[in-house]
């Protein structure tokens, strides 16, 4: 894939000259991607602020297969915890002197950056200008692509999406005499035969397999479990107004659900988040899980850190309620900053880890969830196949009941205040109505 | 007579050249504490009479007291105010009889017991996000050794980190470990430093090891048991980072603290304005609690 060459640097009292420059170039034609960007004696050095679980495997796996066709733009990606990541990403977006070019957006930050004019409009004519030909924003699926969409621009592309599903251990589920889950599986029939997957399988006495785990503990992660179950019944986070609709009989009753998960899951659960549900469910202890469907990989067999076999593990959409299936969003889009000096060379990098191939190589090789059309319904490795399907079922069923979280400008804050409702309803705090009123009350004050 | 009147402005310059070099080796001490502790608590009390401007990331428009009227009527704040006190009802005052306990305990001369007060520093030297971590580990309901050791003797398991009651205890257990070393080897100094005539007298008179203790040592160590509540104090009040490592405030609200509350509205909410508004009512009420503290300290220093 080659990329049309712009000027450098777009400084602020120059955009007029740069965007009819690039115009101009675009109509005569692309220029080499190495002729342009950067070279051997003085290559262009672009930042990359990523997430701590993957910036390394990126680092190591991406950016050298980048640089066989841009060898002159290097990349350095910085790894920050997530609980960090978008205060470092605010910091550095508004800082006079921001260290980083490219931009990791989780799902619900993108109207956040939006908001504070970080991120470069990626459907702009300036970007539109410096796009290839071949590069393809039908072939995107709508679901992931709408992460990073905010008053109707485009502020990032997928690069690392990601959904909410159900894992299953097959062994588990046949050792206990129960039926594998379809995509059909209720709520109901998943509560009838959870008694079942309580297991004593070494014969001891004591119980050492559980019928589900996921998230309880207090954190942000925790609200999506209760979210998914409420929309997949039909709730919904705010109504047409933009006012918190919630706290409703459905939503109470969705919360009631994530608390009688709790009786299900191994002791200890309600301190329990993403690591200790993975390690539980990885050990073979928990018959099902409720998790980010980007761990599969490593969790089937693809890893010393699972006691799981390839084909003992699968994976679809979440049980499903009244009104469909159950899944939840959670897509890392890849945005530029908008005070890069690199704009080019930063769209480079963009557009080749978005890209068909570029995309491609990063399913098959580290394992992140792709976007394309293309590249789900051509899965290079027979591990991904039953995967694809599950992520392809699960965008659907959540462009169906807007399953993601809250779209706004402090989604972060509303997030926080669910945080803290939902877990005080798991603790028993709290029930689940008076929970979410209080929560209610709370998010109308902070989303003013 | 006549006066010397030449010396005068020789005194003079002396003076000011005497308080100039005085100044000179203050200076760098006065342009460090202002760099690192005046200008950011001016930094937070202008942000906190402020709207917060994401995009300058400083302050924007005067709000007056707004900010600390949200802050008053956020039922969570006062929520980890209480979490946080009840912690330092708990973790001080074990910390503090169990750290001279054991230091009245080992004091009496042994082989091996410069070994043993090397050893006592290790959970001091432990980053407490290792801490927390590994307690974690060793807590764990299905995995942890803890609990497995507690099964042995048929009692638990105990859902140590789930459980909204015994999760505080459980901070409290992990803070009394990292701590109490430390109040250990005040509290071996403060005893070595102690008069010994005093104590001779005292087995003299027939005093028992309790007598001792109670008539004698208890009274000489007043002072330094009172000093030493007010450092720990000043340490503890400051609580954050094992909770952050181990039940992140959970389950529910019953371990989250008030600088953990404030981390969490600042740095995941965005709410730098109402968070730096909650940073001053801490600060406040945190210099009004040592004050009574220091006073209550320097009558007990006075009255022995």
């Amino acid at each position: 894939m080659e990329i049309t060459k712009t000027i450098a640097a777009p400084k602020a009292w120059l955009a007029g000259t740069a965007m009819a420059m690039a115009l101009a170039m675009a109509m005569t034609g692309p220029v080499s991607a190495q002729d342009g960007l950067g070279t051997a004696e003085e290559p262009i050095e672009l930042r990359f602020l990523a997430n701590e679980s993957f910036a390394a495997t990126w680092q190591k796996t991406l950016v050298p297969e980048f640089n066989k066709i841009y060898p002159h733009i290097n990349v350095t990606i910085d790894g920050v915890p997530y609980p960090e990541h978008l205060a470092k990403l605010m910091l550095d977006a508004t800082s006079t002197t921001p260290d980083y070019d490219l931009l990791l957006v989780d799902d619900p930050w993108a109207p956040q950056m939006a908001t504070i004019g970080a991120l470069v409009d990626l459907k702009s004519p300036e970007i539109a200008a410096m796009t290839s030909q071949d590069y393809d924003w039908d072939d995107l699926h709508p679901a992931p692509l709408a992460a990073a969409q905010w008053e109707g621009k485009q502020y990032g592309v997928p690069v690392r999406a990601n959904m909410l599903l159900m894992f299953y251990n097959k062994s588990l589920y046949e050792s206990a005499g129960v039926p594998l889950p379809t995509p059909e599986l209720t709520w109901d029939t998943f509560f009838e035969q959870a008694p079942k997957l309580v297991q004593d399988l070494d014969g001891d006495g004591t119980t050492d397999a559980w019928p589900l785990h996921t998230f309880f503990t207090r954190d942000q992660l925790t609200p999506t479990i209760w979210q998914t179950i409420m929309n997949s019944n039909g709730g919904r986070l705010l109504d047409d107004e933009g006012k918190p609709a919630f706290n409703d009989e459905i939503g109470a009753a969705a919360l009631d659900t994530q608390r009688k998960l709790l009786d299900y899951a191994p002791p200890g659960a309600l301190g329990h988040g993403f690591s200790e549900s993975l390690q539980t469910f990885r050990q073979g202890a928990a018959a099902s899980m409720f998790m980010w469907g980007s761990v599969y990989k490593t969790t089937a067999g693809g890893s010393d850190a699972t006691t799981l076999g390839k084909d003992e593990v699968g994976i679809q959409v979440m049980p499903a309620g009244s009104f469909s299936a159950g899944a939840h969003r959670g897509v890392w889009s890849l945005g530029i900053s908008t005070k890069t000096d690199h704009l080019d060379a930063s769209w480079a990098f963009v557009q080749w880890m978005s890209s068909k191939e570029g995309e491609a190589f990063n399913a098959s090789q580290t394992g992140s969830f792709p976007s394309r059309l293309n590249t789900l319904n051509n899965p290079s490795e027979p591990w991904a196949e039953p995967v694809y399907e599950a992520i392809k079922n699960a965008y659907d069923v959540t462009i169906k009941g807007e399953m993601w979280r809250m779209r706004h400008p402090k989604s972060d804050a509303a997030q926080q205040i669910l945080a803290d409702e939902v877990a005080r309803a798991l603790a028993g705090q709290a029930t689940s109505q008076e929970a979410l009123d209080t929560a209610a009350k709370r998010m109308v004050r902070a989303l003013r | 007579m006549s006066k010397d009147t030449s010396k005068a402005p020789r005194r003079g310059r002396t003076q000011w050249g005497d308080l100039a070099v005085r100044w000179s080796f203050m200076l760098p001490t006065i342009v460090l504490l202002i760099l690192v502790l005046a200008y950011p608590i001016w930094y937070t009390i202008e942000i906190s009479f402020s709207s917060f401007d994401m995009m300058t990331f400083g302050a924007g428009e005067w709000v007056g007291w707004e900010n600390y009227a949200w802050v008053v009527d956020d039922y969570r704040f006062w929520e980890s105010l209480w979490v946080t006190l009840v912690y330092l009802i708990w973790a001080l005052p074990i910390q503090i009889i169990l750290g001279f306990g054991i230091a009245y305990m080992i004091n009496a001369p042994w082989r091996g017991r410069g070994l043993l007060r090397a050893l006592f520093i290790i959970p001091m030297v432990v980053a407490p996000v290792v801490a927390g971590g590994i307690w974690r580990m060793l807590l764990d309901p299905i995995w942890g050794v803890i609990n497995w050791v507690f099964g042995l003797v048929g009692l638990g398991p105990f859902d140590w980190f789930g459980d909204p009651n015994l999760a505080m205890a459980t901070i409290v257990i992990i803070d009394t470990w990292r701590w109490t070393p430390f109040i250990v080897l005040i509290a071996t100094a403060a005893l070595l430093a102690l008069p010994r005539d005093v104590f001779e007298a005292a087995k003299i008179d027939g005093a028992g090891r309790w007598a001792t203790l109670w008539s004698v040592a208890l009274p000489l160590l007043a002072p330094v048991i009172a000093a030493t509540f007010v450092i720990r104090w000043l340490g503890a009040v400051k609580m954050f980072d094992i909770v952050l490592a181990s039940t992140l405030g959970g389950p529910g609200k019953s371990t989250s603290v008030i600088n953990l509350f404030i981390y969490e509205e600042a740095f995941r909410s965005l709410n730098f304005a109402e968070s730096a508004a909650m940073a001053m009512i801490v600060l406040v009420l945190t210099m009004l609690l040592t004050g009574v503290f220091l006073i209550g300290s320097r009558k007990l220093e006075t009255m022995h």
